[in-house]
Parts: structure tokens; sequence; C-alpha cells
């Protein structure tokens, strides 16, 4: 497996991070460039249920969500646009369908560029359907089926090559909800990197063997169950100083597709994002005030700040006043890109970023972090012990509790109870020990006795 | 880089409205004034199992009966912590660490009486087939037992026919099922549909990320449920006779 680690910054200054650029722009599909100096809309959908009887009633779905999203890109004028698929279980679970689907969105995607010349990409994430009822069996001959399927998209139109895997998510789920500080390092910076690195050593194969785009992996079934969880200001599911290390260590989680040779863009619920753009200069994919068709969050300006594609996370695809959901949706989309590449054209990108920043940055201390300023810093805290995958991740969580903190002696807002968090977080965190094979020892000890579906062997031990 | 000050622009809500008394203040004036049964209590709200178990002993010791405890000790220490919760002084994952201290003691009472406990009723859960999913179960299981319910946990990716059969089996006055994915929920269509072919009305409480009070409504026995606090609240209306008609009155919030 050949791993290359980030020990230094893309970026020498946190000041030149900024939207639809970075230093690792990428060519794909018909024309696109992304993070070349433009930032696109990228559509994401999800089929309704109903569609999902038959292979032929999936194609015939997808089919009409291209047309309908491509339809309405020329209709009003959008320069560029790109496409997110992301499978349903039968797509992954029988390779055939998903390829049948790629090639099908490909095609109609071509007629449109042949005939309006329309900048277009496919990317398609796969459903991480490595499971098992009783136990989670991550290299198993679901796994097989898996890579399988990341072939055949790749091989049969699909552009760029996407997951969001579950490596650790059992491990992780019991810890967040026990607020166990060490449970969740050990489920995301350890359990969680070590089955990117796995996974994407693969997937960045197969991208490479068909010459298409290893995009990237996103921490949604770890970091964003934090973030759901937490929930808004007034929902007491878990404290908001909480989720932030979940957040931070989620990180250096992401980055390790990098390390195993994907380039990018990164997937957009990766709120983590930023701090990897700033760490290996990929362009990233984000997602915010546009997504609340899929979910809430307390950052929805502020997470567009340095995105270079940005997508609605998921909608069912179905009938609006406006049209159907993936043209509406796609339209406001384009609009708010419209918004930031005439930002760009003009001269203000980095006034345009800081109001975005500027906007929610107090809102709530997962979005303080967020703030590129801060993400800057967390990368420069992974990047310290970028070879200690244990070490990179304690780093990060500890500069997370450490930026909240001092932020909160200013314009940050904290509740009594989120200072309590946070003051058993650093605790917890500065009592942990600084050696990764004492601490994998002592947490796979632990997870065994505690839970009696966690296999180590998932993870190679 | 621009920096504000954000006081025109945005209200931190629950800095706001924050009480002046701490959960642990509040909760040392509700639990009761017997002081082995408040050692208990106070043991549950901590969340401590060794701290439980030890108070359960010392309440033996001074002549109480173990089976009695369950519910006039353990389920008053986890009262309180509803009752903070619910009045948003306390997190979840409080509930959750004091749940499974109460359980603990639950147990440890059984064991020293040699007799059965009496549930307040039984619930099945489980995650609908294909998906793999769990973390809302879990969170609905732990704050049903924590009520006093008996949960019979299918897991997850639990076929339809094995729901029926527990429903058959077991005789429950609810099921609680959870589904993540838009194209998994459509097994609670099945689930409802085998349930009525066998004039079984029990109600299925459904949640999770992709599922709707709409889709819900469409099936006879289908009831919504958007926060996994309110699943005790429906067990416990049930038990008050409640039917789907008027539960989904007392918990459609849309």
């Amino acid at each position: 497996m050949d791993i290359k680690r980030y020990t230094k910054m893309a970026y020498d200054d946190f000041e030149d991070m900024v939207f639809g650029h970075c230093p690792n722009p990428l060519s794909t599909g018909f024309d696109l460039e992304i993070g070349a100096g433009y930032t696109s809309a990228e559509v994401n959908y999800a089929p309704r249920p109903s569609s999902g009887k038959s292979k032929e009633t999936l194609v015939a779905e997808y089919e009409k969500i291209t047309t309908d999203v491509l339809q309405r890109m020329v209709q009003v004028g959008f320069p560029s646009v790109v496409l997110e698929t992301e499978h349903v279980l039968p797509m992954t679970m029988n390779p055939e369908w998903g390829a049948e689907i790629s090639h099908a969105q490909k095609a109609i995607m071509e007629e449109y560029y042949d005939e309006y010349g329309i900048k277009c990409a496919l990317r398609t994430t796969l459903a991480d359907i490595r499971g098992g009822r009783e136990t989670l069996d991550l290299r198993g001959d679901h796994y097989d089926i898996l890579m399988e399927s990341f072939d055949q998209v790749a091989s049969s139109g699909s552009d760029m090559l996407s997951i969001e895997s579950l490596g650790g998510k059992g491990a992780f789920d019991n810890a967040i909800l026990h607020n166990d500080i060490p449970g969740i390092l050990f489920s995301i910076g350890i359990l969680g990197t070590l089955d990117v690195e796995y996974l994407w050593s693969e997937i960045s194969s197969i991208a490479k063997k068909h010459n298409v785009i290893a995009a990237g992996d996103t921490d949604c079934s770890q970091a964003n169950t934090a973030m759901f969880i937490a929930g808004g200001l007034l929902d007491r599911k878990l404290a908001h100083t909480m989720a932030i290390v979940a957040r931070a260590i989620s990180a250096p989680r992401s980055l390790a597709a990098y390390e195993a040779g994907a380039v990018g863009p990164g997937k957009d619920c990766g709120y983590e994002n930023t701090i990897i753009k700033a760490i290996a200069g990929v362009p990233i994919s984000q997602e915010g005030k546009a997504s609340t068709c899929a979910h809430s969050d307390v950052m929805g300006n502020l997470v567009m700040q340095c995105c270079d594609l940005w997508s609605n996370e998921s909608v069912e695809y179905h009938g609006e006043f406006g049209g159907t959901s993936v043209q509406c949706w796609g339209e406001t989309l384009s609009y708010d890109c419209s918004m930031l590449n005439t930002a760009i054209e003009a001269g203000y990108t980095k006034v345009f970023r800081d109001v975005l920043m500027a906007s929610d940055r107090y809102r709530d201390p997962q979005s303080f972090i967020l703030a590129f300023d801060n993400a800057y810093r967390i990368g420069e805290a992974i990047v310290k012990d970028g070879d200690d995958i244990y070490l990179r991740s304690k780093n990060a969580a500890i500069k997370a509790c450490e930026l909240v903190e001092r932020g909160s002696r200013g314009q940050l807002e904290l509740s009594r109870f989120e200072k309590a968090s946070l003051t058993k977080a650093i605790k917890a965190l500065h009592s942990m020990t600084d050696e990764k094979d004492a601490f994998i020892d002592e947490q796979m000890e632990i997870f065994k006795a505690s839970m009696p579906e966690f296999r180590p062997e998932n993870y190679g031990y | 880089m621009i920096d504000i000050n954000p006081q025109r622009t945005l209200v931190r809500y629950n800095v706001r409205i924050e009480q002046e008394m701490t959960p642990e203040e509040v909760a040392e004036g509700l639990f009761p004034a017997d002081e082995a049964i408040r050692e208990v209590a106070r043991a549950v709200f901590n969340g401590d199992e060794d701290e439980v178990v030890e108070s359960l002993k010392n309440a033996i010791d001074k002549g109480k009966d173990p089976l009695s405890l369950i519910n006039n000790a353990l389920m008053v220490g986890m009262e309180v912590v509803s009752t903070l919760y619910d009045d948003n002084m306390l997190y979840l994952p409080d509930v959750i660490i004091s749940a499974q201290a109460m359980i603990e003691g639950i147990e440890f009472c059984k064991e020293q009486s040699g007799e059965e406990h009496e549930y307040k009723g039984k619930i099945i859960s489980y995650v609908v087939e294909g998906d793999i999913h769990d973390i809302g179960k879990k969170i609905v299981t732990v704050l049903l037992r924590a009520k006093g319910y008996e949960v019979i946990d299918l897991g997850k990716d639990v076929p339809v026919e094995e729901v029926i059969s527990a429903v058959k089996r077991e005789k429950p006055i609810m099921v609680t099922g959870t589904a993540l994915m838009t194209t998994t929920m459509s097994a609670f269509s099945d689930v409802n549909s085998r349930l009525l072919d066998s004039d079984i009305n029990v109600p299925v409480v459904c949640g999770g990320g992709a599922v709707n009070q709409d889709f819900v409504s469409q099936y006879d026995l289908g009831l919504y449920c958007e926060e996994a606090a309110d699943v005790p609240k429906i067990a416990d209306a049930i038990l008050k006779g409640f039917d789907i008609e008027s539960l989904r009155k007392e918990f459609h919030k849309h």
C-alpha cells in the first residue's frame, strides 16, 4: 500500500484560501475544471422509492433526472454543472445496475455538451454495502462486490468516484452516546483512517486504470452523525462542544483518502473539507444553505467560504411548483455559484469569502472551528505529527477545543453546558497517552469487551 | 480577514434561556427524602453503575425489599433524570448513561429477589431490512427501558417476516422501527400489511433519516415520531388507551 502522508500545509497562509481556486485543480468530464478559477453547482438527488422496482425503472428515473437538470441549466444560462449520483443499495450490490445508470446519464450529458457546450461531469458515490447483520464485515465478500461496482461505473461513464465509508461506525455510535472521548478518537482517528486507507488504495488503482478521478471520502457516518445528533441551539441530545471533537478528528481520517491516491474534489457532506483543502490543496465540494432540503446545520453560509463545487446534499426526485426538485435545487445552486463567480471576476473574492464566513462564525462552536482561519490552524496541528495517525487526531481535537475555549473569551458565546462539556473534553484529551500503540491496544481491549460485534480484523488487527 | 461583532446578526437562544441553577442543584431538590432511597436515586442520576449497586446493597441491608427498590428507588432516580432532560437541563448522553446504570440496578435487584419484575409493557424495536444504521434504534431502546418498558430488540437489517413472527410471539403494546434511507423505508408498508392481514392492530412507530410524517401516515398502523424522546410518551399514551387516531392527533406535529 503506497501511502503518502501530509506533513506540511498546501498554503503558506490561511488568507490565501478562497472559493473557486485551489493549488491542485483538476479537469474532468466534458471540459470541466474544478478549483481552476470558478465554482460549479453539484446537483445531488435520490430516486423515488417507487422507482426501485427494477433495474429498468431505476435507469428511466435517472435518465429523467439527468435530462431535467441539464435542460434547466441550459434554459437559465449556466455554464457548468456536476451531477452526483449517490447509489441506493441495489445499484452497488448489482454492479451492472450502477454501470448501466452511469452509461445512461453520461450519454445524455454528452448530448447536451455536443449541442450547447455546457461543461459537465458525473460523480458517482457508491453505497458502502459492506455490512452484516450481526457483525460488520468490512473486508469480506461485499468488499469484492463494492470494488467490482467501482470498476464497472468507472468503465461506464462516471468521471469521479466517491464513497461515504463506514469504518469505525459501530464503535463511534457507542462512544458518542457515552461522551467517550478516547472512544471517539479511536473510532474515527484510528479505525476510520485505517479503513479509508485500505479502501482508497484500491479505488485509486481502479480510477487510474480507467483514467477517471478518485475523488474522495467523507466522515458522514461519524462526524455528521455527531452534528445531526447535536442538532440546533435548543436541542439537548449532544453538546455542540462535543461534536467539534468528532469534526476535528474527521479531517485526518478523510485526509487518508488523499494519502492513498485520491485527488479530489472532496465530497459535499465532508464539513471537514476546509481543513483538508488547507493541508492537501485539493478542490472540495461543500453543502450548506442550499442543502436544507436534506438537513439543517449551523453554518449555511460559512461552509461556502472555500468551496469549488456547491451542492444541495440530496433531494428526492419529485415535482415542485417551479419544476422538478432537481431543477429547482440545481437552479438555486447555480445562482449561488454565479454570485461566487461574479465576485471572482470583479476581484472581490476575499471580501465575499469573509462575509460568508463572518455571517456564521459565531453561530456555533462547530462553525467557529471551521472558519477558514481556524480550520487552517487545525490543519497545522494535524501535519505537525502527520506521520502518526493517532497523534495527529489527538492534536486536531485538542486544537479545536483550544480554539473554542479561546473564542469563548471573545465573541463566541457558549452556554454553561457547552462550557462544562468542553472542559470535560479537554481534560480527557490531555489525560490520554502520547503512544499510538499503547492507545490502540487499550481501546481494542475496551471495545472487544464492550461490543461483542466488534472485529479488529476489519482493520488489519 | 474581517471580523464582526455578531450582536446584530445572531441570537444564541440557548445561552439566553439558560437557567440559573445547575442540574445537580435541581436534582437534589427532587430526590426522595428517605436516605436509603435517596442514595440509590442519586447514584442513578450520577450514572455510576458501581455506586448504584453499592447503594442498593445498603438499602437492602436496611430492610428494603429488593424488588420494590426497582420502582421505588431506581425508577424514581431515572424520573429525575427524565424530568431534567425534558426541562432542557441534561443532554441525551446523560440520560443514556443513567439508564444503563439503572438497568444494571434492575438486574441486581432481580438477582437479589429471585422473583420477576413486572414491566409497564412490552415493546419490539428494530431497524428495517437492508439498513445497518442503528444509532436511532439504540437511543429509542435505552429511553424506553429507562421508562420501565421491556424492549425486545430485534437488531438491525431485520426481515419483515421476523418482525411479524416476533409480534405474534411477544404480543407487544407497540413496535418501533427506524430507517435511514428512502429505499429501505418501504419495508414499513410490508409490516403494516402483514400485521393487518393477521388482524393485529398494534401501532408501528416509525422514525429515522428519510422518514417523514406524510409517508408514515399512508399506513393504517403507522405513527410518525420525529424525536426519540417522544417514544416513551407514546408508549405511556397507549397504556392510557389511546388508539392510532388519537395518537396521531397527539404526536403528529406537522
